[in-house]
């Protein structure tokens, strides 16, 4: 039976709304990157199964159902895939009842079916997830341009699993935002089966109306971070097809969406959840392809990214903690908790060690470039949701939580197919590291704040707060810096030089140096920055791992780095920076 | 994550071995509350083989030294790697609690 809300119930058959006769049996899995959703949908003269999705026990344990069906009625097969990405057929390669049966007959749209005759791993994705692809014969090729030679009129076609259908094709109207059409009857009897072409998100993507149901594939996730970019994908036509959808739900008739992945989608909701996916697509122009060199470099900078994420992140949680032990000693308990509660550190350390635990198995079972990218790009994503930022920044170092901020939308800018901007202008770099230095060496709050603020309760507390997360970071520390005299013109991306020497600074601090000297030396070929500190009995143990990631930040600012850790107790960073202009 | 715990020149050090995260952070505190609760009141925490530290670690070590904070009692940690060094510092710890570079140093400084 159906649900009462109007939703249908998984796992069993229940009458299609809409579509008297036929009956419907929805399989919904979690969302993952392997298999889609399957629906499978009887009639008095066929049985059709929408994407059997991408693994063989999914596809078996469909075969099953479909074989009781044909016991009950022997009836024709027919396989009918929303587009041809791995996750929604793959299950059926290795299932030969579905494979090499003549019973079933495979439908998909007319350039998916040419892909999957020639056993196209680009275009089904077979190569990003490294698998194995036999070419499969598609019995009938939806949408084909071909076939609107005689719009509107009905042809009959038999095919060889004893299907008999009636096929009418339209003619797309340049005044219509509705897509492509076409319309096949299964049988004598059957419900009218409305296929619309929607490419966006792969170029052969259809969307399947039966009865009051829309069956819409991926359309609805065409716009999220390592889907976006995919081969076929169109950011063009993508808009075209949001907007054909949004027109035929907002017409009437259409009572429940089923997507690909995930829950069903209810035909109210459907107007907001597309106008949000058409706003996340207009952003996305000149994308790069998400192709499996790019999902390498982006499971690699996910790993460097997620390091430095862990680590900001676990030192921003414990200056709150820090600033709520000193709360708690001032008889303040419930501001103590309030400031604590500010960075979801139970929640923050669960999402990294979630990562890490990915990452582990990732490396241990030699698992795919692409779902490691995804990973970073969900936890991060979730991370971003949680992220107090304008809260923190208004009590512990305000570099410190901007930098948190800026490593989590790189990655996500990086993933989603966009080069994180970087704008290089002529800087006096004299000048850019004494104002750095300069910043890191005074309190954000002065005496003159707090007494100041000693006649407001709320400005007190206010200003108690920030002197008590904010820590000078060169504060004790003996600084210095060698320059020439006068500016010293150089072309880099100042926020990232920023960024860089702030790391470099942390990193010397954090493990012991007291003594820290910087030097800027021009020379034919170039500036030499370098910025050198005394290691401490404690920092000798091993060479940190994050010198990779500070090579990457140190080329976005427009420079090369090395680092080296001499004999005499020293540990130096040297930036060399080519382009003097 | 494993813990040793021995007494010596009357402290009690725990040497611990392993991430000291989500998971682990908890055991963390119940060893230590145990040593409190048995009148165990210098504690060294000999961090060698410790490779991480989570919030939820800090959060520990920050409760004990609430806990350990009497005019007798003692509080330490040792043995800091650069990575969890640097946390520690960063996030201003150093205030509440000494930091040693190892055992002997630690205890000949109490």
């Amino acid at each position: 039976m159906p649900a009462g809300n109007g939703q249908l119930v998984p796992l069993q058959w229940q009458p299609l709304p809409g579509a008297t006769g036929a009956q419907v049996y929805p399989l919904i899995r979690k969302i993952d990157t392997v298999s889609s959703n399957s629906y499978l949908i009887q009639t008095p003269d066929a049985i059709l199964l929408i994407d059997p999705g991408g693994l063989p026990e999914q596809a078996e344990n469909l075969m099953q159902v479909v074989t009781e069906c044909r016991h009950e009625k022997d009836r024709p097969v027919f396989i009918i895939l929303t587009h041809i990405h791995t996750d929604h057929f793959y299950g059926i390669q290795n299932v030969p009842a579905f494979a090499f049966t003549e019973t079933v007959t495979l439908m998909a749209q007319e350039n998916g079916a040419a892909a999957l005759e020639r056993g196209d791993k680009r275009y089904t994705l077979a190569d990003l997830f490294s698998l194995t692809l036999r070419p499969m014969r598609v019995g009938i090729h939806l949408l084909a341009p071909g076939s609107r030679e005689h719009p509107g009129i009905p042809a009959e076609l038999c095919v060889a699993n004893g299907g008999r259908l009636t096929v009418t094709r339209f003619l797309p109207h340049a005044a219509s935002p509705l897509p492509d059409r076409e319309e096949i009857q299964f049988g004598a009897s059957g419900p009218v089966v409305e296929f619309y072409h929607t490419p966006g998100h792969s170029v052969d993507s259809i969307c399947i109306r039966i009865g009051s149901v829309l069956f819409i594939g991926d359309l609805l996730f065409a716009a999220n971070p390592g889907v976006a970019g995919l081969v076929g994908w169109s950011q063009e036509q993508l808009i075209r097809s949001l907007e054909g959808i949004g027109a035929l739900v907002s017409g009437g008739g259409i009572s429940v969406l089923c997507p690909g992945h995930g829950r069903l989608i209810m035909a109210g909701d459907a107007a907001k959840t597309l106008a949000m996916v058409k706003r996340d697509t207009l952003a996305l122009t000149d994308i790069a392809e998400l192709s499996p060199d790019r999902a390498a470099d982006a499971a690699a900078y996910a790993e460097e990214c997620m390091e430095e994420v862990n680590e900001l992140f676990t030192i921003m949680a414990g200056r709150l903690y820090y600033v709520g032990y000193v709360l708690e000693e001032l008889g303040e308990s419930e501001i103590a908790d309030e400031t604590r509660a500010l960075i979801h550190g139970e929640a923050m350390d669960e999402l990294l060690d979630a990562f890490r635990t990915f990452a582990d198995e990732h490396h241990r079972a030699g698992g795919l470039s692409i779902h490691l990218a995804l990973k970073a790009g969900q936890v991060i994503g979730k991370m971003q949701r949680i992220f107090n930022k304008d809260e923190l920044a208004d009590i512990i170092d305000r570099s410190m939580v901007h930098r948190a901020e800026r490593l989590l939308s790189d990655y996500i800018t990086m993933f989603r197919g966009f080069t994180p901007p970087r704008e290089i202008t002529v800087t006096d770099i004299n000048g850019l590291i004494e104002a750095v230095a300069e910043g890191h060496s005074v309190s954000s709050c002065s005496d003159d704040d707090v007494l100041s603020s000693a006649d407001d309760e709320d400005a007190f507390a206010r200003i108690l707060l920030a002197r008590l997360g904010t820590r000078p970071l060169l504060d004790e520390v003996d600084f210095a810096m060698n320059e020439p005299a006068g500016p010293v013109p150089v072309a880099i991306d100042r926020d990232h030089f920023t960024d860089l020497l702030t790391y470099i600074l942390e990193d010397l601090v954090g493990t012991g140096s007291d003594h820290i000297r910087v030097g800027i030396e021009k020379s034919d070929s170039g500036v030499q920055v370098t910025v050198s500190g005394n290691v401490s009995p404690h920092g000798t143990k091993e060479k940190r791992k994050t010198t990779r990631f500070l090579s990457g930040l140190c080329e976005r600012a427009g420079g090369s780095l090395t680092c080296s850790r001499e004999t005499e107790g020293l540990c130096r960073y040297t930036i060399a920076i080519a382009n003097v202009v | 994550m494993d813990i040793t715990t021995n007494n010596k020149d009357n402290a009690t050090i725990l040497s611990i071995a392993g991430r000291v995260d989500t998971a682990t952070a908890p055991v963390l505190e119940q060893a230590i509350n145990k040593e409190i609760e048995a009148g165990h009141r210098r504690v060294l925490l000999n961090f060698s083989a410790v490779s991480y530290i989570s919030s939820g670690g800090l959060r520990v070590l920050l409760a004990t030294a609430k806990k350990l904070k009497g005019a007798d009692d003692k509080f330490s940690i040792c043995g800091l790697s650069p990575e969890v060094l640097k946390i520690l510092k960063l996030a201003g710890f150093t205030s509440i609690f000494s930091i040693y570079p190892s055992e002997g140093e630690a205890l000949a400084g109490w």
